[in-house]
């Protein structure tokens, strides 16, 4: 950025006329335009990351010491307050956030942020949790990998709840003979009921989808039905991730269902113990 | 403009290249700790929720 070693020590004997003036300084302005743009990649892919980085662990500290000391665990957190963490096996032992109350700017920059009208975690309903696919520690940068049958760990307070990734749209069909046959999808079943119009309920929730940033009903409580479709009696738990899509682009979301297998209390007496979901590999 | 800001720098050339690389991270952290915060929120890819 700085005029390099051209820049002139002594001034020339006659100054440059207008035209070169103008043309040089265009030039610099245009090479300082592009410098800004580099930096603000630089900014935005390692800078912020670095940001969201130690707010994350942060949040984290404040959960283990909120855990560890707290006895009213079901108060509803507030806004931008860490209250559950996330983990997701297949992406590696270290893939691990704090999820934060709310999904305005501040919760997502610590990490994934919880959709203040939705189910808590392990709740009936849908727990739905937005998080950045570019920088920001990037959370959600590779759900699109996820499979179907993966499992998302959600620890809480006092329970760890596995969820796993429903059924893509296109395994539903030969789900009991193909894809539903691994050890992991024991629990996991196409959710459509194949003899009800539309496939009832839950017929138009899939392991993935990628819809338009208006489609907020792929986050009530039944994914895709109006918020009053069924009593909570008839809701399956349900987890919900959304983030943007295509990488770097604000068209489309991409949207994860995954519905909860298990449960695992947490024993006081044990504090340490991990769910064995969290041994999986990819 | 930065031959001119060279020329302004008062001191010998070892002075003018510090004083040049303070003002360049100056401007650099300026850009990255208050510019791009406030920029960044109106940028496409930090759009991840429904709506």
């Amino acid at each position: 950025m700085v005029g390099g070693p051209d820049s002139p020590e002594r001034p020339p004997a006659r100054g440059p006329g207008l035209g070169t003036k103008i043309v040089r300084g265009l030039g610099e302005l245009l090479v300082t335009a592009g410098v800004i743009v580099l930096l603000f990649v630089v900014y935005e892919v390692y800078v912020t990351d670095w940001m969201s980085a130690s707010k994350q662990q942060d949040a984290n500290q404040a959960l283990d010491d909120k855990w560890r000391n707290e006895r009213t665990l079901h108060a509803d957190p507030l806004d931008g307050e860490s209250f559950a963490r996330m983990y997701i096996p297949s992406f590696g032992a270290d893939y691990k956030f704090a999820i934060q109350e709310g999904t305005g700017a501040q919760s997502l920059d610590v990490g994934p942020g919880h959709y203040t009208e939705t189910a808590m975690p392990g709740h009936p309903g849908n727990f739905a949790v937005a998080g950045h696919r570019v920088g920001k520690g990037a959370p959600f940068n590779d759900i699109d990998l996820l499979n179907s049958c993966d499992a998302i760990v959600v620890e809480t307070g006092d329970s760890f709840f596995i969820y796993r990734v429903l059924p893509k749209k296109d395994e539903v069909a030969g789900w009991a003979h193909g894809a539903g046959k691994r050890p992991q999808c024991a629990k996991v079943e196409p959710m459509l009921a194949p003899d009800e119009p539309d496939g009832g309920l839950y017929g138009k929730t899939f392991g993935q989808e990628i819809v338009l940033p208006n489609q907020g009903e792929v986050i009530n409580p039944i994914p895709n039905q109006p918020e009053n479709a069924a009593p909570i009696a008839q809701r399956a738990s349900l987890m919900t991730l959304t983030t943007c899509h295509p990488r770097f682009s604000d068209r489309e979301r991409l949207i994860v269902h995954a519905v909860m297998v298990k449960q695992y209390p947490k024993d006081p007496k044990n504090p340490g113990q991990l769910p064995p979901e969290m041994e999986e590999q990819a | 403009m930065y031959p001119w800001i060279w020329r302004h720098l008062p001191g010998p050339a070892a002075v003018r290249v510090v004083s040049a690389a303070v003002l360049i991270l100056g401007v650099v952290a300026l850009l990255m700790f208050v510019v791009f915060p406030w920029v960044e929120p109106m940028l496409p890819f930090n759009q991840v929720t429904t709506q």
